[in-house]
């Protein structure tokens, strides 16, 4: 054992550059897998991870304080793992007043605290209410400047019958426990109307059936009649889902092909390192090595560099990781939920190694198999006839000496180029596929943040928090929006409940004025066009799932009391903020209208202030409440950041994979470099001749690589986003120039030339005295 | 003439002169493998360096090929000072006025037998035909035209080193240098050797040998010059056997 770790310890040393490019090679891509992984992870269930983190309520129940009586619902335990409560409830009438948040029934809790057994509540801002009179509001976190432009800041209280409760904390609860909290004390002289309580279970509540059955486990001991209403978890989880599902799926494949990607470079380094070796290994066995030995020598060798790697690379991977995830998953309105979970520690730690050993058991088992003369003639003796003619004709051509030399020399080694051509091909495809991937991920989020506006607007009613209305019409609103500095475009929208033949529950339909289909909503057509005439509809994709609907389908309505059949001839992605179905429609007057129903949204010009603007509005009217959208920008920054650091990550690892194959080449033609050295070649020819032959097989690369990386996007990116019910709009996948298509072949042949100039240039500098007289 | 190469010669050295070594010394770290050898060799001259194992026989040749810089000394070759050369002016240097041949030969395996002697050439500028032709005539010479079209893997020891030197000899070299040019071959390959050393010597080719074959030295050499320790012990002139 002592010779193999003799052997193996002289191997390491006198090939420090290889050994440091499979050291960082496995650095890279376990931080890729840890990274990738850990995405993965998070995305496989962001909301249940949440709510475990939580131990958020797997049901919300409420009970009739008349039928029961608290000590009766503390002692029902049956099935129940954990249980918080009972907790008074009422529904608190909030006018509205606060802009688009918190208008309509709000079910307020009285809770001593936010910890607890179950629904421990992130406080994120502000404290927990310790007086009456005080109120915490729930909503997912936010960072201090989103908080402060957003809609929630714009609300310092509460008021219904009477009652005016500040808002004194921000808290959020992943299970949506309540919209508020108050102190029990505040909750008995509100009266509660119900009792809430607060269940974990025990066993299987992975469907809402299974939860409902579990619930009944506990009812059943109670007076009839005694829950009023309960919500299983999967309720809060679907509606989560709608809001960041279309990211999951395009964050989820650069996760897959981070994964790919790595395990296929490892293969590629290691094998070649051992295939580099195979003269090493003849001399080995003539020295009297038994093949296991030689094995051993050889596993020992790659396995070192690449453990050292691994633990580096999965320290790394999880510093790189936490912060994403936790920007990513608060962005979803998930908290904080960060961890990188221990079995992925393992994989980094454990998986690239083992990976490692694996692939280097393929070609090590061949140098087993090998004679000792044979492996010493492995490494200098031609096979290839044909790739000697090609060397030939070269060397008969006008090229530089050098130059024809390099490429001659691809020829003559195939299966070394084979799998160089490889490194580059998967480099180039990666480069391509993820810029392509990230491209379609920033216009689509660019598409989402376009849709929605800069500021805005909706007066406040009559019962808001100021207390104070606007007198004018509409029409006197939009002009005085229109005539504040800073004003690019302005959609005014109307949005009523319009009662549809064959549907049974209203549809509520906005009606839009002004530049709404410029505002992002064309943008956003996945199929059909925006409206151009009164009978004219354009539908959500939502709206259409939900309502069974389809492009080119004819709805009847009751508008203004007239029947009117109107024809659906677009399908958008998204509404425009606040309640409604998702229908947008043209502009119509309704007498009946209030004017807290009406909703103007407006782009800003460049580089006007937000803040300021919607200072001028509110001292122009303080009637009306104007907020500013957080949030999604936010989300966009983050997905733009996650896709650019995966993208950044493999590309760094599929050139580290060609540096490797060069230096291998190189360590692997010392002599013959020495050799050409001696008779007058100069450095900068041995540069050249190394580095024209890569640039070559960069192009190559380049031009091959493209086309797949363009291919796999195209057929990539729509299947994963239909695995989540998203049609993409064609425009965020025609993501493709030809500028860009000769920077992408570029990009080969640098990585290429990048890998190579490493190697080269120490080749160019390599003493060749003392390579030219042993061996 | 350029004016480096003007700056480079050296004024005084006669044309007649092709090799000075002056006060050379050679360290590796705390040994010094040369030190302190004066060395002249005139053109036309066959000089064989002999010596233990380890006595800078090797590091001796390196200097003079300007392979491997001196740490102290000058070097100088065919009227110019390689000791003051940067690497890409000592490889153009050795390209024009040196040829060299190894014990373990060093030819290019993806390359036939003749296509390794024409890339000298190649690298001068010459055309790939006027180099093939060129290497033509000099496997003619060296009795091994019927071998030009075999790869290195299929020739034998003694076929390979005649390549080597054919290889050394294509841009005429001011010296031929040899690097234990016997030591790979059978006592048969190795007279064949010796016998193209001592023709080309006989035409005018200045030679320095390493070697540790007594034989070789006696039949080459026309002076021999023993290394101990680094330093010139005893320097004779042979009578040719
Ligand atoms: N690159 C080097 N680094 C360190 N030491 C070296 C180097 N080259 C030579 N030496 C040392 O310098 C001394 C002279 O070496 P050199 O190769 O010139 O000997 P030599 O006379 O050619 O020996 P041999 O007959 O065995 O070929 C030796 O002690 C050797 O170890
Ligand atoms: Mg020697």
């Amino acid at each position: 054992m002592s010779a193999v770790w003799a052997a193996a310890k002289a191997a390491i040393r006198r090939r420090r550059l290889q050994t440091f490019v499979i050291g960082l090679v496995a650095l890279f891509c376990t931080a890729t897998v840890v990274v990738s992984l850990a995405l993965l992870d998070a995305m496989s269930a962001p909301f249940d991870r949440a709510l475990a983190q939580q131990r958020g309520a797997h049901a919300v129940a409420a009970f009739d304080p008349a039928k029961v009586t608290d000590a009766q619902l503390t002692a029902a335990r049956d099935g129940v793992e954990a249980a918080a409560g009972p907790f008074g409830q009422v529904m608190f009438e909030v006018g509205g007043g606060s802009g688009p948040v918190m208008r309509g029934p709000l079910t307020l809790v009285g809770r001593p605290g936010p910890g607890g057994d179950v629904d421990r509540l992130d406080l994120w801002r502000g404290r927990w209410a310790s007086a009456p009179g005080e109120v915490v509001l729930n909503a997912p976190p936010e960072d201090e400047t989103s908080f402060a432009r957003g809609p929630f800041s714009r609300i310092p209280s509460l008021t219904a019958d009477g009652t005016t409760l500040t808002v004194v904390g921000w808290a959020f609860s992943v299970g949506g426990s309540a919209d508020g909290w108050v102190t029990p004390e505040q909750m008995t002289e509100l009266r509660p109307t119900g009792t809430q309580m607060l269940y974990r279970f025990a066993g299987d509540v992975s469907t809402r059936e299974a939860v409902q059955q579990r619930l009944t486990g506990v009812t059943t001991g109670l007076p009839g009649g005694a829950l009023i209403a309960a919500q299983p978890y999967q309720v809060v989880k679907e509606e989560a889902a709608e809001g960041s599902g279309v990211y999951l799926p395009f964050l989820g494949t650069f996760g897959v092909l981070g994964l790919i990607i790595a395990v296929i470079i490892v293969g590629n380094v290691v094998s070649g390192a051992v295939i580099s070796g195979f003269r090493h290994i003849g001399m080995l066995k003539a020295l009297g090595f038994t093949p296991r030995q030689v094995v051993a020598v050889y596993l020992t060798m790659v396995t070192v560099p690449a453990t050292a790697g691994a633990i580096l690379g999965t320290v790394l991977g999880d510093l790189g990781a936490r912060p994403l995830l936790e920007d990513t998953f608060r962005g979803m309105g998930f908290g904080q939920d960060t961890g990188v979970p221990a079995w992925v520690w393992a994989a980094g730690l454990v998986g690239i190694p083992a990976l490692v050993l694996l692939t280097a058991l393929v070609p090590a088992s061949r140098a087993h198999r090998l004679s000792a003369a044979e492996a010493i003639s492995a490494g200098s003796a031609p096979r290839r006839g044909h790739g000697l003619r090609v060397q030939r004709a070269l060397g008969g051509t006008r090229l530089p000496r050098s130059v024809s030399l390099g490429l001659g020399h691809l020829f003559a080694r195939p299966a070394r180029t084979a799998l160089t051509m490889a490194s580059l091909l998967l480099g180039v495809t990666t480069v391509t596929f993820a810029t392509g991937l990230s491209d379609t991920l920033i216009r689509f989020s660019a598409l989402d943040a376009a849709a929605g506006g800069d500021v805005s607007i909706r007066p406040e009613p009559p019962d808001g928090p100021t207390g104070v209305t606007s007198s004018r019409t509409d029409d006197e609103v939009e002009a005085l929006l229109r005539g504040l500095p800073g004003t690019e475009r302005i959609g005014v929208a109307l949005g009523r409940p319009v009662s549809a033949l064959g549907q049974s529950e209203p549809i509520q339909v906005n009606f839009v004025r002004g530049d709404v289909a410029a505002m992002g909503y064309e943008d956003q057509l996945l199929e059909g066009r925006w409206m151009a005439a009164p009978d004219e509809m354009v539908a959500t994709s939502e709206l259409l799932n939900k309502r069974g609907l389809e492009v080119g389908d004819t709805i009847t309505m009751e508008l203004q009391g007239v029947r009117t059949t109107v024809t659906v001839v677009g399908e958008t992605l998204q509404n425009l903020p606040g309640p409604g179905d998702g229908l947008f429609a043209p502009w119509r007057e309704f007498e009946d209208a209030e004017p807290f129903d009406y909703f103007y949204q407006v782009d800003l010009t460049e580089g006007t202030d937000r803040e300021a603007y919607m200072q001028a509005i509110r001292s122009a009217d303080p009637g009306l409440s104007p907020w500013s959208r957080g949030g999604s920008n936010e989300l966009q920054v983050i997905v733009t950041g996650f896709s650019s650091v995966l993208a950044v990550l493999l590309a760094t690892v599929a050139a580290l994979g060609v540096l490797n194959t060069v230096a291998l080449n190189v360590l692997d033609r010392r002599r013959d470099l020495g050799m050409l050295k001696s008779i007058g070649m100069t450095p900068r020819q041995v540069i050249t001749m190394l580095v024209t032959s890569m640039a070559a097989l960069g192009v190559a690369g380049g031009l091959l690589g493209i086309p797949f990386g363009m291919v796999a996007h195209r057929l990539v990116v729509p299947l994963s986003a239909g695995a989540a019910k998203v049609t993409l709009p064609e425009s965020v996948l025609r993501v493709w120039d030809p500028l860009q298509l000769a920077l992408l072949v570029l990009s080969g042949v640098l990585i290429a030339v990048v890998g190579a100039l490493l190697p080269a240039r120490s080749a160019a500098r390599l003493t060749i005295a003392r390579v030219l007289h042993n061996e | 003439m350029t004016p480096l190469s003007v700056v480079r010669s050296v004024p005084g050295m006669t044309t007649e002169t092709v090799v000075r070594l002056d006060g050379v010394r050679k360290e590796f770290g705390e040994t010094a493998a040369l030190d302190g050898v004066s060395l002249e060799i005139r053109r036309g001259e066959a000089v064989a360096v002999m010596g233990p194992s380890g006595c800078g026989k090797s590091t001796l040749l390196n200097m003079v090929a300007g392979l491997d810089r001196p740490t102290a000394g000058e070097v100088t070759v065919h009227g110019e000072r390689l000791d003051l050369m940067n690497e890409t002016g000592l490889a153009l240097f050795r390209r024009h006025h040196l040829g060299m041949i190894f014990q373990f030969f060093n030819l290019l395996d993806d390359l036939s037998a003749l296509d390794n002697v024409a890339l000298a050439a190649q690298l001068t500028g010459s055309s790939a035909a006027t180099a093939r032709r060129r290497a033509l005539e000099l496997f003619d010479e060296l009795g091994i035209a019927g071998r030009r079209d075999v790869y290195p893997a299929a020739l034998s020891g003694g076929e390979r080193q005649r390549v080597a030197v054919a290889r050394a000899l294509m841009n005429r070299p001011a010296l031929l240098l040899a690097d234990e040019p016997t030591g790979a071959l059978d006592s048969r390959a190795g007279e064949q050797v010796m016998d193209l050393l001592i023709d080309l010597n006989q035409i005018g080719q200045t030679l320095l040998i390493v070697t540790h074959d007594e034989r070789l030295a006696h039949r080459c050499a026309s002076r021999l010059v023993e290394l101990a320790d680094g330093r010139i012990a005893r320097e004779s002139a042979l009578d040719r056997v």
